[in-house]
């Protein structure tokens, strides 16, 4: 029973980084320029495909050809946020909200079935052994400890970017107050564009790791938006690192109910965030 | 009389009387018409009035849809199960209003959004209940002409309504919680109950829409009541037309309807990437809707459609 609980309790950090990965770009993204990205999972699900399509070329180890996607969604974060964000920033409170759903739902549409129709809408995956390692009557594959590995780095690589560099700061500095970081020298236009790169890249290497582990199709980019942005209500309004626990609460709450009733582990994810909106209104570090 | 009004009074005949005169075809999509515009117009209550963006609006409807089904098949008679859908919805919408109001702004969609799939998860898995994603089908019999009858006077209805209450007390609290919500509070405006009857009224339509929808379909599973297409409705149609105006979500669902209908027919591949940036277009260059456009605000002002 033990083992099990500890092997449960992994594979819901997984899932949970992977989560908190995505959540956390998002919550960026939120942080800096107050859009909501319902395109957030599209970014997820290209990542996936992009790695399968390098992946059946190559059989490279798929972590490892993820690094070639980086400066790839940099650039497609870039320009998003360029060409549709940008555009919406001057307006204010209830119709920036309205815009940003309508313009990020849009794309995201649109993304969808371009993506359905030049590859097709079957599911896909990468099948990629490595041996698995076995402690007692334990029994880790090795991948998702790699990928755990992976996650935690890249999270670290990220804080120490939000800590250490100046437009880290500065971006810091315009989550908090756009017009101060404003007064203070801060383009915060360019911090807006480079936000949403790095908030891609956060979700395009989620989406490494969701095709290695589960499946994509081309339509799970909306309903996994819609997880993300409840994880960000969820952990707390304006918290940066209130994406990442929000996470990893519901990826180790999904593991758990899905060992015992595999059917309702998502439902449970939304029961959390009504029980946690119940107790605390603002979330969790809000 | 004024001549707008001679106007509605003819259109209203004309509706009565089209389906005797038409193609079946065309009744079905003008009942699909005006589903969109009785989901668009409710949804407006909390979305353009109130200012809280529900973006789970569908989910009364979905609700609606699966209380009547189930009741339906319990023998429970078409009157006594519609009712029940409208007292599930309201009862569901005054549940959730108390955690979910404490949000604000887009937190509140957000959280709204994740209800839709909430609802569709529950019930996939609900099986006993729900028959889980084979659906539940209903007594089948020709319909069509009764439900699209139902339709158009739930659609009078709701506009009717609406038109009314935007122009009572209750509707003006909306408006200045929509405003600003600190100087309606401290006006003595009970913000948490106008909220809470906002968001159980606009309920109410959605799920007698969505107990008439069906009725005329027989069958319903999931992804029909609270898939992304029905969701789409509120957020694309009353958006498109101008959210907070009487007259926008029905300009919306017309324009729309009439567009997909098109594209479904003309175009084989890419309408859900059409429909997708026509959105974006939407969103980048019309912020208040197309009744809200420079060379239409004039005109539809002078016939006493739309206020300022």
């Amino acid at each position: 029973m033990a083992s099990i609980i500890v092997q449960l309790l992994i594979i819901g950090t997984l899932q949970g980084g992977i989560y908190a990965l995505a959540a956390f770009g998002l919550a960026l993204i939120f942080g800096v320029s107050n859009v909501l990205n319902l395109a957030h999972g599209q970014f997820l699900m290209l990542g996936g495909l992009f790695s399968y399509i390098l992946f059946m070329a190559t059989k490279w180890n798929p972590l490892l050809l993820s690094l070639i996607l980086i400066p790839l969604f940099f650039g497609l974060g870039f320009l998003f946020e360029r060409g549709l964000v940008r555009p919406l920033l001057e307006r204010k409170g209830h119709e920036l909200v309205i815009a940003s759903i309508l313009v990020t739902l849009g794309a995201s549409l649109a993304i969808e079935d371009i993506t359905s129709f030049f590859w097709g809408p079957e599911e896909k995956g990468i099948s990629y052994m490595m041996p698995s390692i076995q402690m007692g009557s334990m029994v880790i594959s090795s991948i998702r400890l790699l990928g755990l590995l992976f996650i935690v780095l890249l999270t670290v690589a990220v804080h120490l970017f939000l800590k250490k560099t100046y437009t880290g700061r500065a971006l810091r500095a315009t989550t908090q107050n756009r017009q101060g970081a404003m007064l203070m020298g801060v383009n915060t236009f360019r911090i807006g564009s480079i936000t949403f790169g790095i908030g891609t890249i956060l979700a395009s290497a989620a989406g490494v790791f969701y095709v290695i582990l589960f499946t994509i199709t081309p339509f799970i980019g909306i309903p996994l938006s819609i997880k993300y942005l409840c994880i960000i209500v969820m952990g707390g309004l304006g918290s940066l690192y209130g994406s990442l626990l929000g996470g990893l609460i519901l990826g180790i709450t999904e593991a758990i109910t899905g060992y015992f009733a595999p059917h309702w582990s998502e439902t449970a994810a939304f029961f959390i965030l009504v029980a946690i909106l119940l107790i605390r209104p603002k979330g969790l570090l809000g | 009389m004024k001549k707008i009004h001679i106007v509605i009074f003819i259109g209203l005949i004309l509706f009565i009387l089209l389906p005797h005169f038409t193609p079946r075809y065309m009744t079905a999509f003008l009942l699909l018409l005006f589903m969109h515009i009785v989901i668009a117009e409710s949804y407006d209550i909390v979305g353009g009035y109130l200012g809280y963006i529900n973006m789970g609006h569908s989910a009364f409807f979905g609700i609606g849809a699966y209380t009547f089904a189930i009741l339906l098949n319990g023998n429970f008679g078409f009157f006594l199960s519609s009712l029940a859908a409208i007292l599930v919805g309201v009862l569901f919408a005054a549940l959730i209003s108390f955690p979910f109001f404490r949000l604000r702004g887009a937190y509140f969609s957000l959280a709204t959004f994740g209800l839709i799939r909430l609802f569709e998860l529950l019930a996939f898995n609900l099986r006993s209940l729900t028959g889980g994603s084979s659906g539940i089908m209903i007594k089948a019999e020709y319909r069509l002409t009764l439900a699209y009858y139902f339709t158009l006077g739930l659609c009078v209805l709701t506009v009717g309504l609406i038109f009314l209450l935007t122009r009572s007390r209750l509707g003006l609290a909306w408006t200045a919680i929509r405003e600003d919500e600190e100087v309606a509070q401290t006006f003595g405006i009970n913000t948490l109950k106008h909220k809470c009857v906002a968001l159980m009224i606009s309920a109410s339509f959605a799920s007698l829409m969505g107990a008439f929808y069906t009725w005329y379909i027989i069958f319903i599973n999931p992804k029909v009541v609270f898939g992304l297409e029905i969701a789409l409705v509120p957020i694309s149609m009353a958006m498109l037309g101008g959210s907070g105006a009487l007259i926008g979500p029905i300009v919306g669902a017309f324009f729309i309807t009439i567009v997909e209908e098109i594209l479904w027919t003309k175009v084989p591949y890419f309408h859900l990437a059409a429909y997708g940036i026509a959105i974006v277009l939407v969103g980048l260059f019309m912020p208040g809707g197309i009744v809200r456009l420079k060379w239409l605000r004039k005109p539809l002002m002078r016939l006493g459609l739309l206020e300022d």
